[in-house]
């Protein structure tokens, strides 16, 4: 089960005008699994907002299909199960945090003792409740972050946008917010997370996409996008190139880095046995051997750098 | 609809909060101040001094008119004035990035949306117009001792004809998302296309071309008539017969007109 299917999704802005047009999205295929947190990692300007504005019909696509939740036909009601942070969000600044979430939360087809109970709980979790009658223009940006996430949660919906949800909120909020997602996913409820900051997608996404210019580079686990370019550092005494098979050489991408030390990328942990047998059957003695696990910031900035170059990912 | 009246209670807070009702009070108390001491001058023996005395009730309720018409014309005109500034700026705050998205977020329709920060302005502008019209009316039954309620008719027309102007300002919020362009023809209408065209027998004595006449009448019958509601105004209140109510309905028609298209730019406009 889906709770996000998107076929051939392509959007373009200004068409029909050479100067101005911009294709935001092209040709965009991409799938959420119930229950999981994806997150959606991209440069400025590649098309992250514009993809979540379309899923909940605050831009229109110029083309493709998208299911939300299991419908196909998007109706607005359908956002009764959907909560959304936007990035830069603006709250009327006359409003207190409590009146906010009231607002928010009759929107939402909420009232009643109902809607205060929600209100009571969501400022506790965020850790606002000491400024719930306070207005929200004296708010910090880490406040107005929490804030906004408790909005986005207040109809207790299966499926939530965060557009980067952790905008300057300092580095507990944030271990805060992170604990809050998980405990959602744990709930069943998915999370689409849009995000500059990888570490914190890494550290909790299930799965992650990488777009640039509007075109998906690369969507899998997290684990899978990571473990893929696992490198190694590798001591020796003596040299590999010229003794070790070319064929060896060339699978693994051994390169030398210092006198006696080389680099070497395996795609999966397991292939590093081949590498280890091949250096020792050509009686080279290995003096070290250790694990540079590529971080996603990696893994983004050298499929980023390919698609600029146009090479093949 | 219960989205709609969230919004537009909204709205009148926020008009609290940016002290438009504040300052739209703060001018009607100036002129209830400024009528109820013009009032307390008034001397009844003097006014009645020097009319033809035949039914003292109804001279007075003459004179009474008389005042209510001098006092609600020029509110007519500063009140859609002032509303016009006031409440100008509602559509394109909602429409400011950051804000719109949230809003288009939750599961409300765009039009539920917008039209209730269409009633919203209106009502800010309906409470203080009926706060004003009302306290004159108060201050004419203490002082005269009576009943009119032909001026209590002034809250509709006013109220009414500044809805038709919100419409231009709404539909060209929605456009361009800013409240100037709207402000701009809202007041260009009011102030010289309406009374110029409520006018047009006399232009039509200097102008040789039917083809013109032709031009001007169409313009007439498609652009909201607030002079002729003012007009329409002073007659309810002096108690006059009103036989033409063309320029209600073809301006209600205009008002539909504009909220229409409002919505469907609003409806299939991206963010």
């Amino acid at each position: 089960m889906y709770s996000i299917e998107i076929q051939n999704l392509t959007k373009i802005y200004s068409p029909g005008h050479p100067k101005k047009e911009v294709k935001a999205l092209n040709d965009f295929n991409m799938t959420v699994p119930q229950g999981s947190i994806f997150g959606l990692l991209g440069p400025n300007g590649a098309g992250k907002t514009t993809l979540v504005k379309i899923l909940l019909g605050i831009t229109y696509p110029t083309s493709g299909d998208i299911k939300l939740l299991g419908h196909d036909k998007f109706d607005y009601t359908i956002k009764k199960r959907i909560g959304y942070l936007p990035e830069n969000h603006k709250f009327p600044l006359y409003l207190t945090g409590q009146d906010v979430m009231k607002f928010y939360g009759r929107l939402s087809g909420l009232s009643g003792s109902e809607l205060d109970k929600k209100i009571d709980d969501l400022l506790g979790l965020m850790d606002l409740s000491k400024w719930k009658k306070t207005k929200v223009r004296t708010y910090s940006k880490g406040m107005m972050q929490r804030l906004g996430l408790a909005q986005s949660m207040l109809n207790d919906p299966d499926l939530i946008f965060l557009d980067e949800p952790t905008d300057g909120v300092d580095p507990i909020g944030r271990k805060e917010i992170r604990d809050i997602l998980i405990s959602l996913k744990e709930r069943n409820k998915t999370i689409f997370i849009n995000s500059h900051l990888l570490s914190e997608v890494e550290l909790i996404s299930d799965r992650a996409g990488i777009l640039n210019k509007g075109i998906l580079l690369k969507e899998c686990t997290v684990k899978e996008l990571t473990s893929n370019l696992e490198e190694y550092t590798i001591n020796v005494d003596g040299m590999l190139e010229g003794i070790l098979p070319q064929a060896i050489i060339e699978e693994f991408k051994v390169q030398r880095t210092a006198e006696g030390e080389y680099s070497a990328v395996v795609k999966e942990s397991m292939d590093i046995n081949t590498l280890v047998d091949a250096i020792r059957n050509n009686n080279i003695t290995l003096k070290e051997i250790s694990l540079r696990k590529k971080s996603l910031e990696d893994v983004f900035i050298n499929l980023i750098n390919k698609a600029e170059k146009g090479e093949t990912i | 609809m219960n989205n709609i009246i969230t919004v537009t209670l909204y709205t009148l807070r926020e008009a609290f909060a940016r002290k438009v009702f504040i300052f739209f009070f703060a001018v009607v108390m100036l002129v209830l101040v400024g009528f109820g001491v013009f009032a307390s001058l008034v001397k009844l023996d003097d006014l009645m001094k020097g009319a033809m005395v035949i039914d003292p009730q109804e001279a007075l309720r003459q004179i009474v008119s008389r005042i209510e018409w001098l006092i609600i014309s020029p509110i007519y005109g500063l009140g859609l004035l002032l509303s016009i500034f006031s409440c100008s700026s509602f559509i394109p705050s909602m429409l400011e990035k950051g804000n719109i998205d949230l809003l288009l977020s939750k599961p409300v329709s765009r039009s539920q949306l917008l039209l209730g920060k269409y009633f919203g302005g209106i009502l800010v502008v309906f409470l203080n117009i009926s706060i004003l019209v009302i306290g004159i009316w108060l201050i004419i039954l203490v002082k005269f001792s009576i009943v009119s309620f032909a001026l209590l008719f002034a809250i509709l027309t006013i109220t009414f004809s500044f809805a038709v102007l919100y419409s231009i300002i709404m539909l060209f919020g929605v456009i361009s998302g800013n409240s100037m362009l709207g402000m701009m023809l809202s007041y260009l209408i009011y102030l010289i296309i309406s009374p110029v065209l409520a006018s047009r027998s006399v232009w039509f004595q200097f102008l040789q071309s039917d083809v013109a006449k032709k031009v001007i009448t169409f313009f007439y019958y498609i652009l909201p008539k607030t002079a002729e509601i003012d007009k329409f105004t002073s007659a309810l209140v002096l108690n006059q017969p009103v036989s033409n109510y063309q320029p209600l309905y073809s301006s209600f028609i205009f008002l539909a007109l504009m909220v229409g298209l409002s919505i469907y730019v609003f409806e299939n406009k991206d963010f």
